[in-house]
């Protein structure tokens, strides 16, 4: 391939860097933020775009922690891959997501963090299927430099 | 759980601080509701909130405050928050939260605020 095409090529790569399956627990979440920040740091990203992309993470596997059942094991998948410029988490569960469709509850329980996830990362897609939900969150290396959507 | 805590004053004599420590996530909520719910139950209805040691707050957590808010104002009681961590200020400013519910910088301005209220 000549320089270019190779150089395209990497970019365009994915680069494995968490992969994890958590039983749908809570206190599976500390661990998991910890693995996902680490991650974050080796790819570059800044102290607050970390703490940003962590959050956002950290909803979207809450969310599947709710909806598995304790003893399915592995129900929870936590992917994070680097393409290039942009670093992107998976989050996979094996069941329906429930969009909130009725008004907040006065207690303010039952949020799902949708405004986070997508306030806190560029991009945020959300994929429900029958007997599984995949949430897809990514955040560039740099608020300067956009990359294109992967 | 791994490393949530709460520690509380009293001040001035009817304002209720409490100091919040560690990751309040998904796993701490019920501990970190409970917290606050028992202050309003007993009949508290100034309550200060310091979010400074905390490590990590998620919308769970947030939610739970301001569901205490808004009970405690329908109370005619009054909550506020003080919180110098960045990063947290940060988040509640990337979703716009700063203006629902500001976060004082010291437990002081928020114990003023509630004077306000």
């Amino acid at each position: 391939m000549t320089p270019a095409a190779t150089a395209a090529t990497a970019a365009t790569q994915d680069l494995p860097l968490v992969d994890l399956r958590l039983p749908a627990l809570p206190s599976e979440l500390k661990g998991a933020r910890d693995t996902v920040s680490a991650a974050a740091a080796d790819f570059g990203l800044d102290a607050k775009r970390r703490y940003e992309f962590v959050f956002a993470v950290n909803e979207a596997v809450t969310n599947a922690i709710k909806h598995g059942s304790p003893d399915t094991d592995g129900a929870v998948g936590v992917l994070v891959h680097a393409r290039g410029d942009v670093l992107v988490c998976t989050v996979t569960d094996c069941g329906p997501f429930r969009p909130r469709v009725a008004p907040p509850r006065p207690d303010g329980d039952g949020g799902r963090g949708i405004p986070f996830m997508t306030a806190l990362s560029d991009s945020f897609d959300l994929l429900v299927e029958v007997g599984r939900t995949t949430v897809r969150l990514t955040k560039n290396r740099s608020a300067e430099t956009p990359a294109p959507r992967v | 759980m791994a490393n949530f805590s709460v520690n509380t004053d009293l001040l001035d004599g009817d304002v209720r601080v409490l100091h919040v420590a560690g990751d309040v996530d998904f796993d701490a909520a019920p501990q970190f509701k409970r917290q606050i719910t028992s202050r309003i139950d007993a009949g508290e209805r100034r309550i200060v909130v310091d979010l400074s040691q905390v490590t990590f707050i998620d919308s769970t957590a947030i939610g739970v405050l301001i569901a205490a808010i808004r009970r405690l104002e329908a109370a005619g009681g009054s909550l506020s928050l003080a919180c110098a961590n960045d990063e947290v200020r940060g988040i509640f400013e990337a979703v716009g939260l700063e203006n629902v519910v500001p976060l004082h910088q010291r437990t002081e301005d928020a114990c003023a605020a509630l004077a306000i209220a």
